[in-house]
């Protein structure tokens, strides 16, 4: 347990946030954290999408479930957060 | 008695390079203070300052021209233009002394520097000019806005920003500090007077003296439009250098120069001017748009004052050409939301006439940052303004010290730079601020953003409220939107309208 600062790259806004998180968090809670500065404020929300977390230019999301103590973020690294549309 | 012409003597009186014999030559010009590049003195007296002005020629124009700006002041004092004007344009003005006055005393020293550090005679005598110029709009532009202080609590800031923690003025010392402040005579006349003088002063002093005539500002378009007559003579100081170094083989490390400081003066005027130009000055007083201005001065005029020199175009020019269409749109969105951090009240500028205007000037401007300001403008109608105020602060880039952004909505595009140096992460906002930062990382290394500040717990307590006291931003200074929201009103009856059917 520990508090960790990351950087917020939220898909449709303009301005990269600081944002501080616990090391025990997954990445779903992450997104939801990132999601307080950005949804809302200046971003629109998009009902039943899910916010995924991946490292900037990452081609994969990472686990939703994956803590940050796990995945070998760096404190204040930049993660992007994109809406991922419900599969159909 | 018969006076000679100045032609006569000017080169003889001002020719003063001495053999020293009782010091080094590196004891009498230091190479760090005078950046003499491993050049002889020699080599310098072949420096050619275009504008050859004599002291007492000096100080007879210099003395028409307060007279003229003074004496407009004194005539107006009793207009009530203050009062009167409209809030966005009374924001133009606190930005702009804040931003600015003390930032001009500050240079003369620079201009002190050239002065007695550089091997150049011309150079000397020029930045004696240059440096008493300094001075006098640093005076004028702390006077003017001096008897608007009792009315007004925020004018104080034209003195106080520059001493404080605020956000805007930590990302323009740390440019100042750059340029002009630690860097020899040859690198200030390089950076300061080619790069941002000649570069960039236009912008703000002759297109804002533009946008001031227009709202009615006489006392302000002429202040600054006097302080541009000295700005266009002592810019070239620069250019004679750059030749000179030309000439002897130093091409890459003067364009290296001009490529740093022409960045960070574009970052600064993209927060400082953009906003300004684009959202602040009433629609109907704005004579061109900020890309327009920077297309003219910028593009046009200093791409030629570079090519004429032999230089090359900074590498980055094709980023440059992109950013100047999208940049400031997001230092105004973010100046905006974080408004508290403010010294000035900014004026939202986003009524649908001022969107149909920045949709012409700026097709695809509702697709992007119009996305943005949807919501925000939903919230101001809801009456839901908590959500129009930020919880957390931006990220911000360690070159530019302005908050790291990109293009939103349908056009998202927003990108961090990071580079990791001595195990410590540092955050860009752009490849060229990232760039700067790798031409030399120990200059630039150990300085503290204010996020890095904030993470060190230098800033207590660790919220909004911390901040702004980290800022010194006192109750009744802090900005909020300069025309207390009444501009949603014709949202909220366009809502009302729909709503009816």
């Amino acid at each position: 347990m520990a508090l960790f600062p990351l950087t917020s790259n939220f898909e449709g806004d303009f301005v990269l946030q600081l944002v501080a998180v616990d090391s025990e968090n997954t990445m779903d809670e992450v997104a939801a954290a990132a999601a307080v500065h950005s949804v809302g404020r200046r971003v629109r929300a998009r009902p039943g999408h899910i916010m995924r977390v991946r490292r900037q230019g990452g081609a994969e999301f990472l686990p939703r479930t994956l803590k940050v103590s796990e995945s070998g973020l760096k404190p204040t690294e930049t993660i992007e957060i994109i809406w991922e549309a419900p599969k159909a | 008695m018969a006076v000679l012409n100045r032609m006569d003597w000017y080169d003889l009186a001002r020719t003063t390079n001495w053999t020293p014999t009782y010091v080094t030559e590196d004891e009498l010009f230091p190479p760090l203070l005078s950046g003499a590049f491993g050049l002889p003195q020699n080599a310098w007296e072949k420096y050619d300052e275009p504008y050859k002005q004599t002291y007492p020629e000096y100080v007879k124009v210099q003395r028409d021209k307060d007279a003229g700006a003074y004496s407009v002041k004194a005539a107006l004092e009793r207009s009530r233009i203050f009062e009167n004007s409209d809030p966005g344009w009374k924001s133009v003005m606190k930005a702009h002394y804040g931003a600015i006055a003390r930032g001009e005393y500050a240079a003369a020293s620079a201009e002190a520097r050239m002065m007695r550090f550089s091997k150049a005679p011309g150079m000397r005598n020029m930045a004696t000019l240059g440096c008493l110029d300094e001075i006098r709009h640093g005076q004028m532009q702390l006077y003017f806005p001096h008897e608007h202080v009792s009315k007004d609590r925020q004018m104080d800031w034209a003195f106080k920003a520059y001493d404080t923690n605020e956000w805007a003025m930590i990302a323009a010392r740390h440019f100042f500090d750059d340029i002009m402040m630690t860097r020899d005579a040859i690198s200030v006349s390089i950076m300061l007077t080619f790069s941002f003088e000649t570069g960039f002063t236009n912008m703000q002093f002759l297109g804002l003296a533009a946008d001031a005539a227009e709202a009615g500002d006489h006392t302000f378009a002429n202040l600054i439009s006097s302080i541009q007559t000295d700005e266009s003579r002592h810019a070239q100081i620069g250019g004679p250098a750059l030749k000179v170094l030309i000439e002897n083989g130093q091409k890459a490390e003067a364009q290296k120069r001009v490529d740093i400081a022409v960045w960070g003066a574009w970052k600064l005027f993209s927060v400082l001017t953009g906003p300004i130009m684009d959202y602040y000055t009433p629609l109907e007083h704005r004579k061109q748009s900020f890309k327009e201005f920077m297309e003219e001065w910028i593009v046009a005029q200093f791409e030629r004052a570079l090519t004429d020199m032999g230089l090359e175009l900074p590498w980055y020019w094709d980023i440059f050409l992109n950013d100047i269409s999208q940049t400031h749109h997001g230092m105004h969105l973010g100046s905006y939301f974080w408004r508290p951090t403010l010294w000035w009240n900014p004026a939202a500028g986003v009524t649908p006439a001022e969107r149909d205007w920045l949709e012409q000037k700026y097709p695809g401007w509702n697709d992007t940052w119009g996305q943005c300001w949807d919501v925000f403008i939903d919230n101001v109608v809801d009456g839901n303004m908590a959500m129009t105020y930020p919880e957390t602060l931006p990220y911000v880039c360690n070159m530019c010290q302005l908050p790291i952004l990109g293009v939103p909505g349908k056009g998202w595009n927003v990108k961090d730079y990071p580079l990791e140096y001595n195990g410590r992460l540092y955050h860009f906002g752009s490849e060229v601020d990232r760039w700067v930062f790798e031409q030399e990382p120990e200059r630039y290394a150990g300085h503290l953003s204010i996020v890095d500040r904030f993470l060190a717990g230098m800033i207590q307590p660790m919220n909004l409220e911390g901040a702004l006291k980290y800022m010194n931003l006192a109750p009744g200074e802090m900005g909020d939107d300069a025309h207390n929201y009444a501009w949603a009103e014709v949202y909220k009856a366009m809502r009302a309208a729909k709503a009816a059917g």
